[in-house]
């Protein structure tokens, strides 16, 4: 508790807090743009948000000088930034290398990362998940898969 | 219209002639019809009803596949068929005066140039209609009432810088009139607006009425002949306003395709326009069709650009 | 017309499309159970593949595709919270702390029944009373429906949870999300940044995928345990047994009724539905505390609504070519490939199709009993006890296929992605959601009609007031935001008079 005012800034909710009013006054440089009639609705939200949040910052404030102590977003910080690191790297590969590929290589991978390894297991969830959306969309519907913008031309 | 078919073989023969050897191998794989559209849209049913024809046209197993590209009113699926290879594997639909006016109204990735252009399969021609007892029930009615009381008559219609729109300004212009413009987002809600009495009129496209003529007055419909659609409607015409317009669905290839190609595409599409089972299957989904390929849809396409141009110029809708 | 009705019945019943009924109902609860996988991408993906088919057995599939989806939304909504269809979300109020409670068994059981009896419901009133409904339809101009619009976003007021400082951003992140894309009336960009993609705006799966089902998959991946989610414990016993013992009635009349009026109204469709129909329950309930944490009524309430206006949301679609929902506008296009065109003439033109299809949406509902009850739920809920982390995996996949699906871009997948970085910070400072969903369903929508009213009263706003149906939306609106002081008012001023 000795770094008590170094953290009172950094409390989850108040950075919530700042980065709404950050986002929001940013947003409202392009709202000054617009006609005022297709303005008015975008600048009212982005006020009442820039508004709540200083409500919001200075509640939690007021609770920080109580000395309530904030709780923590996560107990494992480490694990939640690999999550959403797995599922953007997925989206990537979609993308770039194609989809069944890059589903064959993920469903494994994340159910390994995150403790599930018995092989077999794997093995068989990864065949049963992608031959299913293979059979149902490629094979039934004909819905086509993004299959890699690196392969191309 | 029988001249114009009569050209465009004669012109479609002498290109044949002059590049056989490259059309004979096409096509040999299939080929890609891209829609800006979502699956079940007017573009793209006027897109997989017409295609089957197309496939039995080109022959020898042609194959063609429909593929949805949906979205910012066809511009996402347009410009996509803009940027790609001209090698008559990807072709794509074109909605007038719709693709033009786009290119004006916002930054576009394709202009006039772009595109081989093909056919225009569907040509959809405006109508103006009121509500039954609204005291609306002819042209001469409604030009009276705008002149009366200005901007006391409001319009429904699905957007502007669309065809609706551009209706309303050449009758504008022509009467010295002025109108309240109330654009929906599309034509349904537009229509049911008129019909709950919320508008005064609307203008839509003669397959929108079609099915709603007990429950609406037409006023007129905005082609040189009456339409099939409705054959009971006066044209503007016969009620002595010079007014033609309308909205147009066709199909277009990158700039650039070779020219054997292009004559073996048109000269398929032009046989499915003589096809009863084709007009057929194009009446049953609200599809007036008109057929006209290559230079003439480039001449069509330059003149709705101009008028687009024009109004946008006087006009500006944003 | 009733005779077209019975003549229309036989066909009905002919192998193909009676099968394409069942097998639309099992595909629809599977879509529906699927967290990220909507009815709305079902049903488009599966529109060009009926053009191949006839129309009775295309149209089958959809009408069961469409009752099964909205209960096999809520299945993850009770197990995982995580609404499998916009229109589970206020599922997952009462259905989620039920499963925490063991009682998941019964909430995905009180969930069917009110599914089915809620699609009966709408199913008769599109057999009968079509035309009628639909001049209702017709007294709701754009002054109407925005003041049906402000009634919905009126209701937010109950959906703010703990902290209404919280709540209320929540309300007002939601509206600015649905006014992205272009004006609704000039058409130029607002936030677009140049991206075509966004020009049409946010679709609503692609906030809810991000929103509700990523953070609960990070939270999955988050907890290192090898076991699954506790489902083993449903405290499922058989329906029949169960079923005696549902007693609500009440609540599902009134559901039914919202269902079937939010239906028929252009536009705000499913989700609105089932939040209406919730807070009126809870309104009229004795004991309004007890909802929120595991009130089997609360399910009732909100599963009877969402199916309610299934078979409504296609009256307005039929006659006058307008959807009620989301899904409706997609079907709309499956019937176009079948030549159908909606307007009056239809029901004329095409009895045996039109007629049969409504039959279909009845036994659809039927079968969801059969077909959910027992079979479908019970699979479902041994999914759930797969091991977290293959789970979570699979649920990723679900989520990319879900969102890609419906226009078929990454783009939808990136942001998407974005959205659930948004929804698992405010997950965890316990910002509520339903706000975020109202807000993006009715912001846009009431900006739109008051604006599209405003240029019919040339910019004068008197044309809001100007008759009966306007004002009588506005009385309820008060009623709504005022009633409840009132009512504490007066029950606390008899108090202190005896």
């Amino acid at each position: 508790m000795t770094d008590r005012p170094k953290n009172r800034l950094l409390r989850p909710e108040t950075l919530t807090a700042l980065g709404i009013v950050a986002v929001a006054a940013g947003f409202l440089i392009p709202t000054s743009e617009l006609p005022p009639i297709s303005a008015l609705l975008p600048a009212a939200m982005l006020i009442g948000l820039i508004a709540l949040s200083v409500a919001l910052l200075v509640m939690d404030q007021r609770k920080a000088a109580k000395g309530d102590a904030a709780a923590p977003m996560t107990q494992s910080p480490k694990r939640v930034l690999g999550a959403f690191g797995l599922i953007l790297g997925y989206a990537l590969a979609t993308d770039f290398i194609g989809f069944y590929v890059s589903t064959a290589v993920t469903i494994p991978l994340v159910a390994f990362a995150f403790g599930y390894r018995n092989p077999l297991g794997l093995l068989i969830a990864t065949v049963i998940v992608v031959g299913t959306i293979w059979a149902i969309f490629d094979f039934g519907m004909s819905q086509d898969f993004p299959t890699g913008r690196l392969w191309k031309d | 219209m029988l001249n114009i078919f009569k050209k465009a073989a004669i012109a479609g023969a002498l290109t044949l002639a002059a590049g056989a050897a490259m059309a004979q191998g096409y096509p040999e794989k299939p080929i890609e019809v891209i829609v800006g559209y979502s699956a079940g849209g007017g573009t793209d049913v006027m897109a997989r009803t017409t295609m089957p024809f197309i496939e039995k046209y080109l022959g020898d197993g042609a194959s063609i596949v429909v593929k949805n590209m949906p979205g910012a009113s066809g511009q996402i699926g347009i410009t996509e068929v803009a940027g790609s290879d001209p090698d008559g594997y990807t072709l794509g639909t074109f909605n007038l005066p719709g693709m033009m006016a786009r290119t004006l109204d916002r930054e576009a990735g394709y202009d006039r140039d772009s595109f081989t252009y093909l056919a225009n399969v569907v040509n959809d021609p405006n109508v103006i209609v009121s509500a039954k007892g609204s005291g609306i029930e002819s042209m001469d009615d409604l030009v009276a009432a705008a002149k009366e009381a200005p901007f006391a008559v409001t319009v429904g219609m699905s957007s502007l810088g669309g065809d609706d729109h551009f209706l309303l300004i050449k009758l504008q212009k022509m009467t010295e009139t002025d109108f309240t413009i109330v654009p929906f987002k599309g034509s349904a809600p537009a229509r049911t607006a008129v019909m709950g009495g919320h508008v005064a009129v609307g203008i839509f496209n003669v397959s929108e009425i079609a099915k709603f003529q007990g429950e609406l007055n037409v006023l007129g419909v905005a082609q040189p002949e009456r339409s099939d659609f409705a054959p009971e409607v006066p044209t503007f015409a016969e009620q002595g306003f010079d007014l033609v317009n309308g909205s147009m669905r066709g199909v277009v290839a990158p700039a650039g395709l070779p020219e054997d190609v292009a004559a073996k595409l048109r000269d398929a599409f032009e046989k499915a326009a003589q096809d009863p089972e084709f007009l057929e299957a194009m009446a049953a989904t609200a599809n007036p069709v008109s057929v006209v390929t290559g230079d003439e849809f480039r001449a069509l396409t330059d003149g709705l650009y101009d008028l687009a141009e024009e109004t946008w110029n006087t006009t500006p809708w944003n | 017309m009733y005779a077209d009705l019975l003549h229309a019945l036989p066909n009905v019943f002919a192998f193909a499309n009676f099968a394409a009924v069942i097998i639309g109902v099992i595909a629809g609860i599977v879509v529906g159970a699927m967290p990220g996988l909507s009815a709305t991408m079902a049903i488009s993906v599966l529109v060009p593949f009926t053009f191949g088919l006839e129309p009775l057995v295309a149209l089958g599939l959809m009408a069961g595709i469409y009752n099964g989806a909205m209960y096999g939304g809520a299945i993850p909504a009770v197990l995982l919270r995580i609404p499998g269809t916009p229109a589970a979300v206020a599922t997952t109020f009462d259905g989620y702390p039920m499963a925490q409670k063991g009682k998941g068994g019964l909430a995905l059981q009180v969930a069917v029944v009110s599914s089915s009896l809620g699609g009966i419901a709408s199913a008769f009133a599109l057999m009968l009373l079509a035309p009628p409904l639909s001049k209702v339809t017709l007294l709701f101009g754009p002054s109407e429906v925005f003041w049906v619009a402000v009634f919905g976003l009126a209701s937010i007021i109950f959906l703010l949870g703990g902290n209404p400082v919280k709540g209320l951003i929540s309300a007002c992140f939601g509206v600015f999300v649905s006014v992205v894309g272009s004006d609704p009336i000039y058409g130029n960009d607002r936030f677009t940044f140049g991206q075509l993609e966004m020009l049409d705006g946010i679709h609503i799966v692609i906030l809810l995928v991000g929103l509700y089902a990523l953070p609960p998959v990070i939270d999955l991946l988050e907890t290192p345990l090898k076991t699954g989610v506790n489902s083993s414990n449903l405290g499922t016993e058989p329906i029949w047994k169960a079923l005696p013992r549902m007693k609500y009635w009440k609540t599902w009349i009134r559901g039914s009724l919202i269902g079937i009026w939010i239906g028929i109204l252009p536009g705000a469709g499913g989700s609105m539905a089932a939040f209406m129909s919730y807070n009126e329950a809870r309104r009229s309930s004795k004991t309004p505390d007890t909802w929120g944490e595991g009130e089997p009524e609360g399910v009732a309430a909100a599963e009877v609504a969402n199916n309610a206006d299934t078979a409504s949301a296609l009256i307005p679609a039929l006659t006058l070519g307008i959807p009620g929902t989301a899904v409706a506008a997609v079907m709309l296009g499956g019937l176009l490939v079948h030549g159908l065109q909606p307007g009056p003439m239809l029901f004329r033109e095409n009895p045996d199709v039109v007629f049969g299809f409504m039959w279909q949406f009845l036994f659809g509902a039927i079968l969801l009993v059969l077909l959910g009850g027992s079979l479908a739920t019970n699979s479902f809920a041994r999914l759930l006890n797969l091991p977290r982390p293959l789970l979570g995996s699979v649920i990723i996949v679900l989520m990319l296929i879900g969102v890609y699906s419906i226009h078929g871009r990454m783009f939808d997948v990136y942001l998407m992605l974005g959205f659930g970085a948004i929804g698992w910070v405010m997950d965890k400072l316990k910002f509520p959601l339903p706000p975020v969903v109202l807000g993006l369903i009715l912001g846009g929508f009431a900006e739109e009609n008051l604006r599209l009213a405003l240029r019919i009263g040339r910019g004068d706003p008197a044309v809001l007031f100007q008759n009966t149906t306007s004002l009588i939306l506005v009385a309820l609106t008060i009623a709504v935001i005022v009633g409840p002081s009132l009512k504490k008012r007066f029950l606390d001023g008899r108090k202190t008079a005896e």
